[in-house]
């Protein structure tokens, strides 16, 4: 079993070293291919994040009922404390609400003197937990609160929360699509180095199979070598893309009106680059695949 | 042993196998004649599975081998030893290498390895040469390179296609000494042939091809 396992590798690293040109253009071709493939992975992580930090922003005012006693409103602040949708909150009460409308409107502050009293009520600012700020939960949480006793209104900016979901949504959609185009030229360009050994060795091949070899056993040294010309690619196209990324925060710290920002950047993290590799892995074993499986039905 | 019953196979409009039945005991050493294009080779390459009958059943050491699944045909062909005019031989691996092959595919142990290789290298008389390249050796010693190989994981049915074709008489000779050998150990053995320098040397059964039908037998008693 070992013998064969060390045959195996043997078979594979020799498919590698004897056509070690075209394994060295193949990794480089795929590692250009994913890291166009990363680029726009690594911009959707970014705007992800950035859309995630406006999320945050994202604040859900609870107004109360002016009739509302004092014992009503402490039980509201518990249920809402105890709610699992509820991330932050903070009580805000009828005399704050009104010294914060003087400061934010300090011209428009005497339309309120007229009145005699403050009509501004007493509410609860709540930030939602990251699962439940989707229009959908958003809406159903605002109706669900909306109904307990002592709540006048809830309120929150539906328009503004339905733009960042949009935009979210559509940064998702363009990543998984130009990846998937990418993923299946980088599966291609693996396919056909694959294809050009298996021509080169067809001689050898028909000979281990006219001794009783196994598809698999002729199969995995193939499989072999492709998962290695995906993961090398992946590999190389994380460090061009961590040069680019690098050489981009150069720029932007050097470029004065955008200085600071390049704090806000981030490259991928480490449990991501080596997810980067498995990917790059998986699809050269598909591209190695690919080429078997028509090398099988072609019985060059 | 081996058994064709009815067996038909025909190539677009060419037709390489006429209803040819034929029936080899185990055991047996059967030379099977006919001019190029007699479908020699289409019989031999049956009986490893690598062509199927159109008509007819293909029976090998039990298995009918037109009705085997694609993953059977391995364990058939292991079974089945099998020795080609041009040697087959892998250029890049040393004669040792060559002859292990059959045995690695099955995984075995690196002591039997050793110890079968070097046991059929001795039965053909190149074991001086185990670590040389194939291309290294003389016509004659890669036919018996070629031969260690096919007998290397003791075959039931040793199949030979124009064995002899790139020799001269006197390698033929030795060659077919060496088949008869093989075959006094109890392996069914079939050589097809066109040459018919080789029927004189061997004083077994002849079965006889021409443009893909079978010719009444004839015994050669020397």
């Amino acid at each position: 079993m070992m013998r064969t396992l060390f045959y195996l590798l043997r078979e594979a690293w020799a498919n590698i070293w004897t056509n070690r040109t075209t394994t060295v253009v193949a990794i480089f071709t795929t590692a250009f291919t994913l890291a166009c493939v990363g680029i726009f992975l690594l911009l959707y992580v970014n705007l992800r994040a950035a859309a995630g930090w406006l999320q945050e922003d994202i604040k859900i005012m609870v107004y109360l009922d002016d009739r509302a006693v004092a014992s009503t409103v402490s039980e509201l602040d518990r249920q809402l404390r105890a709610d699992r949708a509820v991330a932050a909150l903070h009580f805000v009460s009828k005399e704050q609400a009104l010294g914060e409308f003087r400061t934010q409107f300090p011209s428009d502050s005497h339309l309120l003197e007229g009145l005699g009293q403050n009509p501004l009520p007493a509410s609860f600012v709540v930030t939602l937990s990251p699962p439940f700020r989707s229009p959908e939960a958003v809406k159903r949480w605002a109706e669900r609160i909306g109904g307990l006793a002592g709540v006048e209104k809830v309120d929150y900016n539906q328009d503004w929360i339905d733009a960042l979901s949009t935009i979210i949504r559509s940064i998702e959609l363009v990543a998984i699509g130009i990846g998937l185009i990418l993923s299946a030229a980088a599966v291609t360009i693996i396919a056909n180095t694959i294809r050009l050994t298996l021509f080169a060795r067809r001689h050898e091949i028909a000979i281990l199979r006219l001794i009783g070899a196994t598809k698999t056993f002729i199969r995995v040294p193939y499989l072999l070598e492709g998962a290695v010309l995906g993961g090398l690619g992946s590999a190389c196209s994380l460090f061009m893309l961590n040069a680019l990324y690098e050489l981009f925060r150069h720029q932007m710290r050097t470029t004065g009106r955008l200085r600071g920002l390049e704090q806000l950047t981030m490259f991928f993290p480490l449990s991501i680059c080596l997810l980067l590799v498995g990917v790059g892995i998986v699809l050269g074993f598909a591209g190695s695949f690919v080429s078997l499986r028509r090398f099988d039905e072609a019985k060059v | 042993m081996i058994q064709l019953v009815h067996v038909t196979k025909q190539y677009d409009r060419r037709l390489a196998l006429s209803d040819v039945s034929l029936e080899v005991q185990k055991g047996e050493f059967v030379l099977l004649m006919g001019p190029s294009g007699a479908g020699k080779s289409t019989l031999l390459r049956m009986l490893i599975g690598a062509e199927r009958p159109d008509h007819g059943q293909v029976v090998v050491n039990g298995k009918n081998v037109g009705t085997l699944k694609a993953s059977e045909i391995p364990y058939l062909r292991r079974k089945v030893g099998t020795v080609f005019q041009d040697f087959q031989l892998l250029v890049k691996k040393s004669v040792f290498e060559n002859v292990a092959l059959p045995l690695l595919v099955q995984g075995v142990s690196q002591t039997d390895i050793k110890r079968k290789v070097t046991e059929a290298l001795r039965a053909v008389g190149v074991e001086h040469k185990r670590e040389q390249l194939p291309m290294s050796l003389s016509t004659g010693e890669q036919q018996r390179v070629c031969i260690a190989r096919a007998i290397v994981n003791g075959p039931v049915v040793l199949l030979a296609d124009e064995p002899t074709g790139n020799l001269d008489p006197a390698l033929t000779g030795e060659i077919i000494e060496l088949f008869k050998l093989i075959n006094a150990r109890g392996t069914t053995v079939l050589v097809a042939t066109h040459d018919p320098s080789v029927m004189t040397q061997v004083n077994r059964r002849v079965v006889t091809l021409v443009q893909g039908s079978l010719m009444p037998e004839q015994r050669v008693t020397l």
